[in-house]
């Protein structure tokens, strides 16, 4: 039984005179067998937090243990990790099948042992016909699934992900979803998956790790980042499409807490304890764009100018413009706006309130 | 409206005029290189087969009649001291190629992938190597040589024919290097191979079409070296087959031309069929970007 414990993970680069802090004190624990997504925009610092747990970078402060072994100056080689690179650095000059068994190789198994490891591993990746080609003969999915296999056989103690989908088309990825779930199930080690991809992040994780300027935002199973949110940038960077945002004020008047935004009054059914002292105070409104509402009647909600709609099949996505700038709603498969006025209703109970400076989620 | 009369392309004439340009250019330029670049040797090859008096007749003979016609001028190369040359030559120049290839491979690694202080400096001083002419570097040679005991020996000429092949070859190496992810080696290191391992089994498979652009390099260089072979072996028997051939001319009562036809010939013959078969992966070493 191993897990992965990262504690107060610093990385700090030198450029020149600058000092960029790539990653800025995170904790971060993987259980054995769990999936954690580590996800955020570029530059957020999660590649570098990988390659730490990898050993290909050094921290500059903190440490890594896996299980009770510290692992944090250990070089990558010691580590017993499987990783997956972005652009899956599979050899060029090396069949198949030695692409697969070359960590095998290292490790000093017999010929034999390692080809009939890859055998097994082809046969469940569904590769088996590709064995003998060149990785320059393969399609960008075969890739993928060599550069799984090539772990897979490996049997690694903690198996690290660094954006492996990045470069594949949209229904590449979701094929390949479950077979990378099916891997890593099979090895049954912690898996760290770092991705920019919140839909990559939310199919297959059992916790996601949302990342921002070199800090956590959260930790949390899917549904949970989804549905309660902890800060602002959480609220915006997972879901789709993406959360909107409004600038609110909190009013309290006889026991009812209102919360307005613009010339628009909205009741809002949480406990007022906990607004104390947000009372006329300036606050950001996050809600989904599958909680707003769009009424015919101009003056029932937030005035606003349909521009245009993305029908998707099942629903559309419609813009609006208002005074607070471009507005997204869900709405129904058969709605056209045809650019005239309508109103847009919050539906207040889904509505989360964050702090204006700090971000944090209030209510 | 005549397709002539547009005017355009890059000389301001019409597209039809600028194509017939284009074409007579091309030929003007394949007689220049045949009359500068392949008719001596045609008249090289012609010469070793003919005999001595018509070698050295005033009249212009273009080819061997079959009463001029003789092989005996390749007897020269049975000649003890001609055999000795070509050897020299084929010692010293695999030596020269192995040396660069090695040297340079390590060390463009080295400056592609490790990072040290004045990295870049570092290389551009290597390319000031290529400011002196070998001349200038082979007298004070000499004189180091001298003190060391590497004169008249194979491996003092092959020390410095590697010396000023090695700026060229690592620089080549270092941008080619540059072009294999480093995300490969990661990925070998990962999998539990130590850094040599990954340098073995990733950049020096990968690395092939430079490594021959190198030793093609290395190979001109040493084959065709004359100043350094003249000045650091200065023995005749020690030299190669460059002053070699020029001692031949210069000693002696009268010029056997039909003997150094023959032997200029025979050594002209490996380079074309080395740079002819490895001539696509030449150009794949070649292609660097920014190189």
């Amino acid at each position: 039984m191993v897990d992965v414990q990262i504690r107060d993970l610093t990385r700090v680069f030198n450029e020149g005179r600058d000092e960029i802090v790539a990653v800025d004190g995170i904790d971060l624990t993987i259980e054995d067998g769990e999936f954690v997504t580590l996800v955020g925009p570029s530059g957020c610092g999660k590649t570098t937090t990988l390659r730490c747990v990898a050993g290909l970078d050094t921290p500059t402060g903190g440490t890594i243990h896996f299980g009770d072994r510290n692992v944090t100056n250990l070089p990558v080689q010691e580590r017993d990790v499987a990783l997956l690179f972005q652009d899956i650095a599979l050899y060029p000059h090396m069949s198949v099948r030695d692409n697969m068994a070359y960590g095998l190789k290292i490790e000093g198994v017999s010929r034999e042992e390692r080809y009939a490891r890859v055998e097994d591993a082809a046969e469940l990746l569904q590769i088996t016909d590709q064995l003998d080609k060149g990785p320059g003969d393969l399609s960008g999915g075969q890739r993928q699934r060599v550069a799984l296999g090539r772990s897979l056989v490996r049997d690694p103690t903690v198996f690290l992900f660094d954006e492996p989908m990045s470069d594949l088309d949209a229904k590449l990825k979701r094929e390949l979803r479950p077979v990378v779930e099916q891997v890593t199930a099979e090895i049954g080690c912690p898996v760290l998956y770092v991705t920019h991809d919140q839909e990559e992040a939310m199919t297959m994780s059992d916790r996601i790790a949302i990342m921002n300027q070199g800090e956590l935002e959260q930790v949390g199973p899917p549904k949970e980042v989804y549905e309660d949110p902890a800060t602002e940038f959480v609220s915006g960077f997972i879901g789709q499409p993406n959360a909107q945002f409004f600038d609110g004020r909190i009013a309290t008047a006889n026991g009812v807490v209102t919360l307005e935004i613009g010339d628009f009054d909205f009741d809002l059914s949480v406990d007022p304890g906990a607004l104390d002292g947000f009372g006329g105070e300036a606050i950001r409104v996050g809600i989904r764009p599958q909680n707003i509402h769009v009424s015919e009647n101009p003056d029932d909600g937030i005035p606003a100018t349909h521009l245009l709609d993305e029908p998707l099949g099942d629903e559309t996505h419609s813009f609006f413009e208002t005074e607070m700038g471009e507005v997204i709603v869900v709405t129904d498969s058969d709605f056209e706006g045809d650019g005239g006025d309508y109103g847009l209703v919050l539906d207040s109970d889904y509505a989360k309130l964050f702090d204006v400076e700090s971000g944090v989620r209030i209510a | 409206m005549s397709a002539d009369s547009k005017k355009g392309g890059i000389l301001g004439l019409g597209y039809q005029s600028e194509q017939r340009l284009f074409d007579y250019s091309k030929v003007a330029s394949a007689v220049i290189f045949f009359v500068f670049g392949v008719f001596p040797i045609y008249w090289m090859a012609q010469s070793s087969l003919k005999i001595r008096s018509a070698v050295t007749s005033p009249e212009v003979s273009w080819y061997p009649t079959p009463a001029t016609f003789t092989l005996e001028n390749y007897d020269v190369l049975t000649n003890p001291d001609v055999v000795l040359y070509v050897v020299n030559t084929i010692v010293v120049t695999i030596g020269t190629i192995l040396a660069v290839v090695v040297i340079s491979l390590i060390a463009g690694y080295g400056l592609a992938r490790l990072r040290f202080p004045h990295k870049e400096n570092f290389a551009r001083f290597l390319l000031f190597g290529y400011l002196f002419s070998p001349i200038v570097l082979g007298l004070p040679l000499y004189l180091i040589w001298k003190q060391l005991g590497l004169l008249n020996t194979r491996i003092g000429l092959i020390v410095a024919l590697s010396a000023i092949s090695m700026p060229f070859a690592v620089w080549l190496m270092w941008k080619y290097v540059q072009t294999i992810p480093e995300s490969m080696e990661e990925s070998a290191w990962v999998a539990g191979a130590s850094r040599w391992r990954g340098f073995r089994d990733v950049i020096v498979p990968q690395s092939q079409p430079a490594i021959i652009a190198a030793a093609l390099f290395g190979f001109a260089i040493a084959w065709n070296d004359f100043t350094f072979a003249q000045i650091l072996l200065p023995r005749n028997e020690a030299t190669t087959f460059a002053p070699g051939i020029f001692r031949l001319i210069t000693q002696g009562y009268d010029i056997a031309w039909g003997d150094i036809m023959a032997v200029s010939l025979m050594m002209t013959l490996p380079p074309l069929v080395f740079a002819y078969f490895m001539q696509s992966y030449l150009l794949k070493g070649f292609q660097i970007r920014s190189l």
